[in-house]
């Protein structure tokens, strides 16, 4: 296996290693820990619904991937959470855009839980019998999403941001859409998507790195790697609709407002620091804007921002509650502007910079957090302490660079306004 | 690994947590005061109010910048309801010193930035500031109403309401929208007074060493504030059961149902009383190897959730589930067949060792955060002997089969809660 180990100085290091199946694993030692977490992912989320593998392309019906992890916890020998049951590990599964991760933490047999992971991810069992009874889980799963003010806000966005591509679909999709699952469609889905040239096992907390690597060594099963083509429509620049509303049972409007981001090229890692830093300048609790909307009543401690990109789509999405979306996008826009002529106050960006390093290194308290971080690195092939790295070098232009890529034509606003009688 | 601190002051302690594997070291102030319909609203804005402006810092933005600078130090304020008590927490958190770029002394900074906020805030003529008073009661306003966008908290914090009707647990804790629109900059100055007049309070630092000359500047602090009719943080009623049980229906926009069943329970009081139902509450409706996990929703698919928790301080156990309309008498008849399941003994003693082991290891993993860790000993309070998660686990491992029997039998039905689609059947 083909082993690295990677040092900091913030006194952290890991070892990334890749098993001949082209799997990657990535452990971070913290001896002195009592719990460890362990991902165990495949690049594979809600938007790989039209594939192609050796010539041969695949449509499948929304929400597929999201299927496919919770029906992977049923083995033939019984279901995952009764072997964890065993050790009295945490564990969970959950898919996203882009990727579809099993998880578990614990703080005792961490090996024999490891054991399960693996074995379990590997060994898909799925009949008609168990797909139709998953059928009425998920349909109560989408429901509960139906009555997510926040979880509708956010997709009403997407639908009118994204013309075609597969990110403006919810992610368990529809009971429409998921009717439509099979066996047969789940096993395609997995002998594509499970390939370990396509997965990732990301580790951090009290373990040892060359028991798991042999692990890994003698544990994941042998298969060709695969050239997976994901086919994504032609998405245009432009948003299709730039204002969304719906009213649903909240008691103040909720709001999202996105700027659609060209996205032909992937982000680097210097590029989410710029991002990062740039959205605290534009609306971080330190800045004019966040100062002026407060002062007017026009937000609460909800409010944020976040800078949301992955395969063929960017985005920046600023949320939260107010009793005047439209003004608040307005002055977003405004302050926007006004940055894009002023330039960046450099002692708000040498606070902001400070702030955010001093949270990336806080994040290493964490072993979850650090396996999350893990995923990131292996969805983009980057190294974990990059982001340290880039945020003692970042400079205000480089800051100032991203700020042309906001344009405000291309923004949709998205309300959830209460209903009418519960107004009152 | 936890040390008390004598303070001078009389209901004043301190307590270092020691933990050298965190980045950051955490200071808090926890302060507890009785719940009471008449005081709620003006105490839980303290918090909030506390941390946004100080004399030295009297805009947030102007704070904000300095938490920035402090390398993203974290400032949090929380108000939460604790047995009969209302508990008020301001926390502060910072990267250690060794990782600052010109070896600021990071720690001794926040913690006295805190101090700062806690003892000189922005107040004229002994009241707050109009401008400030007004943001905040704006915010905690929000925040009430915010409550129903999120169902399955909503219709918990109804269910408690319900339950608990006419004492102090039923108190919401933030109090109602008409509570905080009553607030005044003198009502909360005088709030402000009282809480640190009257308050028990609890100052944690959990990280690799204390702050020095942290204590004997609260120590200082203190000791010009007269300290009388202290807290008693041990004052708590328990759940009492009731001969018929109170069903409660509410209508709303919404497409899913919710249910939430709230049960006393003969077992409760503090760790040396009620680990037992702990261990019961858990087969019952704990992880997914629980009996209302494994037959509610994975045997029956009834619900995409089904689960329980309880207040052990309270003798309150709760079930909660998202349910379609028409499922929800079945799903009360299976979770009280459950039950009656625990009540007999009927569960393996496989499931019984899951459980155990769930505990345990989970109890285990609050070593590992440090925010757990000092939530873990805020929330041990009114508890006679001041227990680690280690000292818990001996104890759970030795909760019998016995012990979780005879806590199931103690559970009775109190109140159901149902929230239901607007259209469609009625159920």
């Amino acid at each position: 296996m083909l082993k690295e180990t990677i040092t900091s100085d913030i006194g952290e290091s890991y070892v990334k290693a890749v098993h001949s199946s082209g799997l990657k694993v990535y452990i971070l030692e913290k001896p002195q820990y009592n719990s460890c977490y362990a991902i165990f992912g495949t690049k594979y989320g809600s938007i790989d619904t039209c594939f192609s593998v050796d010539g041969e392309t695949t449509q499948v019906p929304e929400g597929i991937a999201h299927f496919l992890e919770h029906k992977l916890f049923e083995s033939e020998d019984g279901d995952a959470f009764s072997k964890y049951a065993k050790t009295g590990a945490y564990a969970n599964a959950f898919t996203s855009f882009d990727k579809t991760c099993y998880l578990f933490s614990c703080s005792n047999l961490f090996y024999e839980n490891l054991e399960i992971l693996l074995n379990f991810v590997q060994s898909p069992y799925f009949t008609e019998a168990t797909v139709q009874k998953e059928q009425g889980i998920i349909g109560q799963e989408i429901r509960m999403y139906d009555d997510s003010p926040a979880w509708r806000v956010m997709f009403n966005m997407l639908l009118c941001m994204y013309k075609n591509h597969p990110v403006r679909i919810d992610i368990a999709g529809t009971t429409d859409s998921i009717a439509k699952i099979n066996a047969d469609l789940l096993y395609r889905c997995y002998n594509t998507f499970y390939n370990p040239s396509n997965m990732f096992l990301c580790i951090a907390g009290n373990v040892e790195t060359d028991k798991i690597l042999k692990m890994v060594e003698s544990g994941i099963k042998q298969s060709n790697p695969l050239e997976i083509e994901r086919i994504k429509p032609e998405e245009p620049q432009e948003v299709i609709k730039p204002l969304v509303e719906q009213s649903l049972a909240v008691a103040q409007p909720m709001f999202c407002f996105g700027y659609k981001h060209n996205a032909d090229k992937a982000p680097t890692v210097k590029d989410k620091v710029c991002m990062d830093i740039l959205l605290e300048i534009i609306a971080g609790d330190c800045s004019p804007l966040y100062k002026k909307l407060m002062d007017d009543g026009l937000i609460n401690d909800d409010f944020s921002s976040e800078y949301f990109c992955g395969d063929g789509y960017s985005a920046v999405i600023f949320e939260g509650e107010s009793e005047n979306p439209k003004k608040v996008a307005d002055e977003i826009k405004a302050e926007i502007t006004r940055l894009q002529q002023d330039g960046i106050n450099k002692k708000l960006f040498a606070a902001v910079r400070s702030g955010l390093y001093g949270n990336a290194v806080r994040s290493f308290n964490s072993v979850e957090s650090i396996a999350m971080q893990f995923v990131d690195c292996a969805m983009n092939d980057t190294n974990i302490f990059d982001e340290i790295k880039y945020l003692k070098s970042v400079t205000t232009d480089d800051v100032f660079k991203r700020l042309q890529l906001f344009c405000n034509e291309k923004t949709v606003l998205s309300v959830i306004n209460p209903l009418k009688e519960d107004k009152k | 690994m936890s040390k008390k601190i004598m303070l001078s002051s009389e209901g004043v302690e301190g307590l270092f947590i020691a933990n050298h594997r965190f980045n950051t070291t955490s200071v808090s102030f926890n302060f507890y005061l009785p719940l009471k319909a008449e005081t709620v609203a003006n105490n839980a804005l303290l918090p909030f109010i506390l941390t946004s402006c100080s004399k030295d810092y009297p805009d947030f933005s102007l704070l904000n910048l300095k938490l920035n600078k402090l390398y993203g130090a974290r400032l949090d304020a929380s108000c939460e309801k604790y047995g009969d008590c209302q508990l008020l927490r301001m926390t502060v958190s910072v990267i250690n010193d060794n990782f600052s770029f010109d070896s600021d002394s990071l720690v001794k900074q926040a913690s006295e930035l805190l101090l700062k906020l806690i003892f000189s805030p922005n107040v004229e003529e002994e009241a707050f500031l109009q401008k400030d008073v007004d943001r905040e009661k704006r915010k905690a306003i929000e925040h009430i109403k915010g409550e129903i966008a999120e169902k399955r908290i909503y219709a918990k914090t109804r269910l408690i309401s319900e339950m608990f009707k006419g004492t102090a647990y039923g108190i919401p804790k933030c109090g109602t929208v008409e509570d905080v629109n009553a607030v005044t900059p003198q009502s909360l100055y005088k709030a402000w007074q009282n809480m640190l007049r009257t308050a028990f309070v609890r100052i944690h630092v959990v990280g690799a060493a204390v702050p020095s000359k942290l204590f004997e500047e609260i120590d200082e602090k203190f000791a010009v504030i007269d300290r009388h009719n202290i807290t008693d943080c041990k004052i708590c009623k328990p759940a009492l059961a009731t001969d018929k049980v109170n069903t409660v229906f509410e209508k709303m926009d919404v497409k899913q149902g919710k249910l939430v069943m709230g049960f006393t329970s003969d077992v409760y009081g503090d760790d040396d009383l009620s680990l037992p139902l702990m261990v019961m509450c858990d087969i019952f409706g704990g992880g997914p190897y629980s009996r209302l996990f494994t037959n509610v929703r994975e045997k029956m698919s009834l619900c995409y959730y089904c689960s329980a928790s309880s207040v052990r301080y309270k003798g309150l156990l709760t079930v909660d589930s998202g349910v379609e309309c028409e499922n929800a008498d079945k799903a009360i008849d299976e979770i009280m067949n459950q039950l009656k399941i625990m009540q007999n003994g009927e569960f393996s003693d496989s499931e019984f060792q899951s459980s155990i082991k769930s505990i345990c290891d989970s109890l285990k993993t609050y070593y590992d955060s440090q925010n757990s860790l000092d939530l873990w000993y805020a929330l041990k309070i009114n508890n006679q002997n001041l227990y680690s998660p280690e000292d818990i686990i001996e104890k759970i491992k030795a909760v019998t089969k016995e012990d979780v029997i005879y806590a199931a039998k103690g559970v009775k039905l109190h109140t159901v809660y149902k929230l239901l689609p607007k259209e469609g059947v009625i159920c």
